[in-house]
């Protein structure tokens, strides 16, 4: 008769596509130049810079690059003296676009295929937060066939739809400990997919300046049917129930961009983006199982995220018709208010240096070298939901390489 | 192809830069005005780790003063040493453990009797049988005694009634006549905590108000001012805590009179109330009781057999089922009545004004037990996405005796020490990692 209701208290795991998540590796060049490229015509990753520049492109395009990026973050909780360091694991962002369109036709087919957000983060199962996260490996790719048109020698148009195609895989320890010591742990795997697309204008200015504003639509993404397994102490089986599925939607954010394009001397080249990421869409992640208890129960937690700008500038000087060299910069303000960070993407402002080098083979063939420097300032938070308090400090290294072979 | 070679020495090196890690300073060595060198732990069960009805090494090792000497460690504390059962002995006195539930949900426990330190039982005249625990040797910095009022630390026969006190003793039980406060502060020690008081109140209440009695208000506050002053006559600093509200405790909070009626219902329908013996009056003094309807008011303790709900009993007035009727009430020594807790309440509520106007006399940290778990009872508490709240066993605080903490509660209790003591002597006490320490461990099956 001493019965219990044994209700424990489930947590909203915390999936998010935070600042931390949007990589903006989308093509080696850019990067180089500190992620710019809304306002100029490079190569093929105008498909995702701006799809209305692929028109204007002099050539057509196959490429793709790879950037393994390095993400170092670490945790300091409120109070204690020990650092807590996510493990090194590294996320691989890429990307690859073909572009083609008859050398005297005003217009361009082209196709993209990158990576904008992602994360791969693991803490491990030790740490102070091993009850929020143990690891979460993110993954969003982005398919867009994209068509551009040259309506004059000034100004090209284009946009293209996106496929976006996520994966996620979140583990994070429950509180409860079986009698032979076993933590209890929750893993939650699915797939899903979303639709969105991008365009953009690109005007050749009379005074050799170069212009381009692209929008790229938010990507509503849903996870169905995804794999919710929960491995407790056997007693309790019933408080956690198997096999389960869980749904749950994200809204990747839209992008509003500005970009400009200036060239001062046929060697050298500046360019100026600042965009406007619509992370305000973010107000809430909520998780469906297809099986409750009452341990079990849906989730709603808020997240209330807001826009986040960002700044960019960026130089190529071609040393020779062969060699060009490249270096950037920008500065970009955190979408998470305070009280809303997670050691998902341990999310703050950030600036981020990048240099870059390319080098032409023959007439066709560029193999170019990017590096990135991130750095997350160090944010003091307590997390209104789990109360996760303390410190978190986080630097990004992000070395790439790019191939592309154009005629 | 030079410039390619190049290319590769500086992408060889960008891949050297990955291996850096941020940087972030932890708390800095603040100077404090405490000495950790030597600290001791003064207290009852609380502070011996005592957990799952019972003092065992597992216990022990997550006991609130350990975790806080380990964390000391860090900033001058010296070596820390409790009186650990062996590992031979590891189930010290015997603990519940939790093995099932039934088809209801309602928790099985089953007392572990294997590998136990007691070492035999004596009587000792005009206070009954004492059980004996083997002995300890050895430093002792954790000077916890399970079951010791604050009411009996200047008694010098103290040590002959109590085993776990014994055990620490090096005479055996009829020969001791050392006090516990003297047995405390027999070697120098630096600082210390005292969390002592609680069974003042805690026997009376979980005893359902029949088999104690509450220390006298004067009584007590004449022995805190004794400890404390004894406890820093060398100018030791120290940190106190007050008595927890005994009913926030699930011991009182887990069968409740509304669950036993439902029950009772579930089998007759035509039952309405429950009766129980109940004092007349939470006026202070000799104590009357009489029968009457239980009401959401009252507590039932958690140990309560309910399978005597509704048995016959034979009255005067012929056989009646128990619990049911005004001639068959439930028994005091299982209900903590409404004016029992009225009067444990105000017992409690002077007892905590005593230790805290003494303790900011002397310039002691404080850890407000009282207001913390009345804190945890009413909202819950998250820590590190961890949620605790005073339920019993699924909120993680309190272990199967439904009166001590799990280790994970321990833990909590070892950070708001922490906090106290650092807060009043600008010491930087790290704070300790909660998760590290479980709750109540499940079966397989």
């Amino acid at each position: 008769m001493k019965k219990l209701l044994l209700l424990f208290m489930w947590l909203s795991p915390a999936v998010i596509y935070a600042q931390g998540f949007q990589v903006n590796l989308n093509g080696q060049k850019q990067i180089g130049m500190g992620h710019t490229g809304i306002g100029l015509a490079q190569d093929g990753a105008s498909v995702s810079f701006n799809p209305g520049a692929v028109a204007m492109l002099p050539e057509n395009y196959i490429q793709g690059g790879i950037s393994p990026l390095f993400f170092k973050s670490a945790f300091n909780a409120a109070g204690s003296n020990v650092v807590n360091y996510n493990k090194d694991k590294v996320a691989t962002p890429f990307n690859a676009y073909a572009v083609w369109g008859p050398k005297a036709a005003a217009w361009k087919l082209g196709i993209g295929v990158y990576t904008p957000f992602g994360g791969l983060t693991d803490w491990g199962n030790t740490w102070q937060g091993k009850y929020v996260l143990e690891s979460l490996d993110l993954k969003a790719i982005f398919i867009q066939p994209t068509i551009s048109v040259k309506l004059a020698d000034y100004l090209s148009i284009g946009g293209g739809f996106i496929y976006n195609r996520a994966s996620v895989d979140l583990q994070r320890g429950i509180p409860l400990i079986s009698a032979t010591g076993e933590v209890g742990k929750a893993q939650l795997t699915g797939n899903g997919h979303g639709y969105g697309w991008n365009a953009g204008i690109y005007v050749k200015t009379e005074v050799g300046m170069t212009v381009g504003i692209t929008y790229r639509s938010q990507v509503n993404t849903n996870i169905k049917g995804g794999d919710a397994i929960f491995s407790v102490p056997g007693s309790l089986a019933a408080s956690f129930p198997q096999p389960n599925t869980f749904s749950a939607g994200i809204p990747l954010p839209a992008q509003a961009s500005i970009g400009f394009g200036f060239y001062p001397s046929s060697k050298l080249t500046l360019a100026l983006d600042a965009n406007v990421v619509g992370w305000d869409s973010y107000k809430a992640l909520a998780f469906d199982y297809a099986t409750n208890a009452p341990s079990l129960q849906d989730t709603y937690s808020p997240r209330n995220y807001k826009n986040a700008f960002s700044v960019r500038g960026g130089a190529q000087y071609k040393v020779t018709d062969k060699f060009a060299l490249r270096a950037g910069g920008g500065y970009t303000s955190t979408a998470v208010p305070d009280g809303y960070v997670t050691p998902e993407a341990p999310d703050a402002n950030r600036y981020y240096v990048t240099g870059g080098l390319g080098y032409k083979f023959g007439s066709r063939l560029d193999i170019d070298l990017s590096f990135e420097y991130e750095h997350l300032g160090s944010r003091f938070q307590t997390n209104v939901e789990s109360n996760l308090s303390g410190t978190f400090k986080t630097n990004v290294y992000i070395p790439g390489i790019g191939i592309a072979y154009h005629w | 192809m030079k410039t390619l070679k190049q290319y590769l020495y500086i992408s060889a090196a960008l891949f050297v830069f990955a291996g850096c890690k941020p940087e972030i300073k932890t708390a800095n060595k603040a100077t404090s005005n405490a000495d950790f060198s030597r600290y001791i732990a003064v207290g009852n069960s609380l502070t011996a780790g005592y957990a799952d009805g019972g003092l065992y090494l597992e216990g022990q090792q997550n006991s609130y003063p350990s975790i806080i000497a380990k964390q000391m460690a860090a900033v001058g504390g010296g070596t820390f040493t409790q009186p650990l059962f062996n590992a031979d002995q590891a189930n010290g006195s015997g603990y519940l453990q939790l093995t099932g539930f039934t088809a209801t949900g309602s928790p099985i426990t089953t007392t572990v009797t294997a590998n136990t330190a007691v070492r035999g039982q004596v009587t000792i005249p005009g206070f009954g049988n004492v059980t004996l625990y083997t002995k300890y040797t050895g430093d002792i910095n954790n000077y916890g005694v399970p079951g010791i009022k604050l009411q009996q630390i200047t008694f010098a026969p103290y040590g002959n009634l109590n085993g776990f006190f014994e055990r620490m003793l090096p005479g055996n039980a009829g020969t001791n006549s050392t006090t516990y406060l003297d047995f405390v502060t027999a070697k120098p020690f630096t600082f210390f905590t005292d969390w002592l008081g609680n069974n003042d109140a805690l026997g009376y209440a979980t005893s359902g108000g029949a088999g104690d009695v509450l220390t006298d208000k004067g009584t007590f506050a004449a022995l805190y001012n004794l400890s404390i002053g004894k406890l820093t006559a060398s100018g030791q600093k120290g940190a106190v805590a007050t008595i927890p509200d005994v009913t926030a405790i699930p011991y009182f909070n887990t069968v409740t009179v509304g669950a036993v009626l439902a029950a009772v219902k579930a089998a007759n329908p035509a039952v309405a109330n429950l009766y129980i013996n109940a004092r007349t009056t939470a006026a202070d003094g000799t104590a009357t009781y009489a029968a009457r309807v239980a009401t959401a008011a009252d507590l039932i303790v958690l140990t309560f057999p309910t399978s005597k709900m509704g048995t016959p009993i034979t009255t005067p007035a012929g056989t009646l089922p128990y619990g049911l009727t005004p001639l068959t009430p439930i028994e005091n020594q299982y209900v903590l009545d409404a004016n029992e807790i009225t009067l444990t309440k105000d017992y409690v509520v002077n007892y905590n004004n005593t230790i805290k106007s003494i303790a900011a006399a002397k310039g002691l940290a404080v850890f407000d037990a009282y207001t913390f778990l009345n804190g945890v009872k009413q909202n819950g508490l998250v820590v590190d996405g961890v949620g605790v709240s005073s339920n019993y066993i699924s909120g993680g605080l309190f272990s199967l005796d439904g009166v001590h903490l799990t280790p994970r509660g321990y833990a909590i209790v070892a950070n708001e020490f922490i906090r106290s003591i650092n807060k009043t002597y600008g010491s930087s006490i790290p704070s300790v990692n909660v998760a590290d320490y479980n709750a109540v461990k499940f079966p397989a099956k």
